[in-house]
């Protein structure tokens, strides 16, 4: 069985006077049916545009996407509009992804219109179906997206991505634009809908309690390329890139004696006009030696593949990163469950 | 913003409607009533002008005003009053005419150079090029090559009102297309056609009717301006610029000839003005200067 998803070395350049902003330089990972894979790092470093990439909303400058199989990047238009109808996108802001002057239920059939699912009146049932799923009722389907919440929208954005039934859901960030409450319930929307449809989703975030929850494996991106990819809990457990370790260690930690002997980064994310030659991360790592400077670190691992040269001469990170994930954090995970067991009783 | 205290379920507070907000500010339902006025008087002129515009009077040319004469007659001894009527129908067709024909040119050009951004220097660039020409200038030219009449202003109008509306229209629609739904509505695999006239167009319609409105009066304006030099209505059809012209010979002996006219053009042109920025205050406050 080939991967439902695989990208190799995918790259986006933009022209820009002297030479390219590389957005996106050089990303591979695989995603399998029902996995969750998270995309992580900190703002500019290409998650967005390499979730742009795997749907082509963007045109690549380099590399492959395979979808079960088949390089989307040659896809003709025809071929396109049917992989578009397995793979949806779920959008950061709320306010933003639903067209304000389309009543909502007009919003979740369009698709399947667009794409000659059914007659409209089994459209018509289908959406008042995924109005349920997502929580909300037939009768929602007249009003306007301006009549609804923050969280509301968001999971109208969820019934619509699902309307033409996809495999891969890309999720931009679903839930850093809602409040912790709502938080829960989008987080554990998005699991029962993968549970109950076998979804796959592509997971972009920075929170990094919301990717604990999610995710079933965690890449790390730093500067349009990734530097760790593993199963969450190993991640957690084990970081074995200084950059990954770093992200974990900035974690605030209430208790000064336990924040651990990671240095927080110091210095700006480097320009991706003009990246550092070799380990891009070289200018802020606190091991980086002269082979970091001139050689690009090549990912080895298998499972838990890192790109550091110095991967298995790093010292041990002794306390567990379990320690690091602030009580805060702790506390909204905990919530996470209880909100998840709760539907689950209920439900 | 300010949150709703109401308990129950979470929903954003409804906007009051733009007609609302309209009718709030005294001014503008002031203008939003004249022009309705304007619009009906032009239209029914048939029935409402108590004698034919056309009638000439030869025992009471330049008659001031009377019980007979509302608004006096002018050289020809044809009623003014009658002549204002359907000069309003003349030139609220010229100026409706023009600009629905260079706004529909200029909302497309502009849609076309927001949606598809290898197209946008081009397009602009030709629209700034037709905006460095004055109106009149069109004018002038279409008059010479086409001979004087309400055609020639009327494409001259539209060739003037295309690259404007072209502005306002990418404009809006640049920042639509940054908006996550029309993403969405590409990752579903929409036509560019579809998403242009379902999803864009439709979010762009605030400055297009505020554009549209204010537009209006300038475009009378105008339309009168070449009339009264003589390139758009030819007599003797009962156009306001052109009435305004005619009189200008008897300016002292018989000032009514001219002033009636004018008065109606400047009445017709403030009110779209008022309305219009009205509007844009009703539509979307966010522009309020």
């Amino acid at each position: 069985m080939t991967h439902l998803l695989e990208v190799v070395d995918i790259a986006k350049h933009y022209p820009s006077g002297k030479g390219a902003v590389k957005a996106v330089d050089g990303v591979s990972f695989t995603l399998e049916r029902g996995e969750t894979l998270a995309l992580v790092g900190e703002s500019g470093c290409g998650k967005s545009t390499t979730a742009r990439l795997v749907l082509r909303l963007i045109e690549r400058s380099r590399g492959t996407v395979r979808f079960n199989g088949e390089d989307i990047t040659a896809l003709s238009p025809g071929a396109l509009r049917r992989f578009r109808r397995n793979a949806q996108i779920i959008f950061q802001d709320p306010y933003a992804s639903l067209n304000p002057r389309l009543r909502v239920g007009e919003a979740i059939m369009e698709p399947m219109e667009v794409h000659g699912i059914g007659t409209p009146a089994e459209r018509r049932k289908r959406m008042e179906e995924l109005l349920g799923l997502v929580g909300l009722a037939p009768y929602h389907a007249a009003r306007y997206p301006h009549e609804f919440s923050g969280g509301q929208r968001q999971r109208i954005g969820i019934a619509r991505a699902l309307a033409v039934q996809p495999e891969l859901v890309v999720c931009d960030e679903p839930v850093s634009a809602l409040d912790v409450s709502i938080q829960a319930q989008v987080v554990n929307l998005l699991k029962d809908l993968q549970a109950r449809f076998g979804l796959s989703f592509l997971f972009i975030a920075h929170d990094l309690a919301v990717v604990k929850h999610m995710a079933d494996r965690i890449a790390v991106m730093y500067l349009g390329r990734i530097v760790e990819v593993a199963q969450t809990n190993e991640l957690f457990a084990n970081p074995r890139h200084p950059y990954t370790r770093a992200l974990l260690a900035a974690i605030p930690h209430p208790d000064p004696a336990r924040r651990g002997h990671v240095k927080p980064l110091g210095g700006d994310l480097p320009s991706p006009l003009n990246p550092p030659p070799g380990c891009h991360f070289h200018t802020r790592c606190p091991f980086a030696t002269e082979i970091c400077r001139s050689q690009d670190p090549v990912a080895t691992g298998g499972a838990h593949s890192v790109a550091c040269h110095h991967a298995d001469t790093l010292p041990p990170m002794g306390a567990a990163y379990e320690g690091h994930i602030s009580e805060a954090a702790r506390r909204r995970l905990a919530r996470y469950a209880e909100a998840s067991a709760a539907r689950s009783l209920a439900g | 913003m300010s949150a709703t205290a109401s308990a129950g379920p979470v929903t954003a507070p409804r906007r009051p409607s733009a007609f609302r907000m309209l009718m709030k500010d005294t001014g503008a339902a002031i203008a939003l009533v004249f022009v309705v006025l304007i619009v009906l008087a032009a239209v029914f002129a048939p029935w409402l002008a108590p004698k034919d515009p056309y009638e000439t009077d030869l025992m009471s040319i330049m008659s001031p005003p009377s019980a007979d004469y509302w608004f006096g007659t002018d050289g020809q001894g044809r009623d003014i009053f009658a002549r204002t009527l359907y000069g309003l129908q003349v030139t609220l067709f010229m100026g409706l005419t023009s600009l629905i024909i260079g706004g529909v040119l200029g909302a497309l050009v502009g849609f076309l150079a927001a949606y598809y951004k290898r197209l946008d220097g081009l397009l602009m660039r030709f629209m700034d090029i037709l905006l460095s020409f004055p109106a009149i200038l069109f004018g002038l030219a279409l008059a010479a090559i086409f001979g004087p009449g309400l055609t020639s202003v009327i494409i001259a109008l539209s060739i003037a009102t295309i690259p404007l509306m072209a502005r306002i229209v990418r404009g809006a629609a640049v920042v639509v297309m940054g908006l996550d739904y029309i993403e969405a509505a590409r990752a579903v695999g929409m036509t560019d056609k579809r998403i242009m006239l379902r999803h864009l167009a439709p979010n762009c319609l605030s400055p297009i009717f505020v554009f549209a409105t204010l537009r209006l009066g300038q475009v009378i304006l105008l339309g009168s301006a070449l009339s009264f030099l003589g390139l758009g209505a030819q007599p003797p059809v009962a156009e306001l610029g052109a009435m305004a012209s005619q009189g200008r010979n008897f300016l002292f002996i018989a000032p009514h000839i001219s002033v009636v006219p004018s008065i109606a053009i400047f009445a017709v042109v403030l009110a779209f003005n008022v309305l219009g920025d009205a509007l844009r205050d009703a539509l979307d406050p966010r522009l309020r200067i």
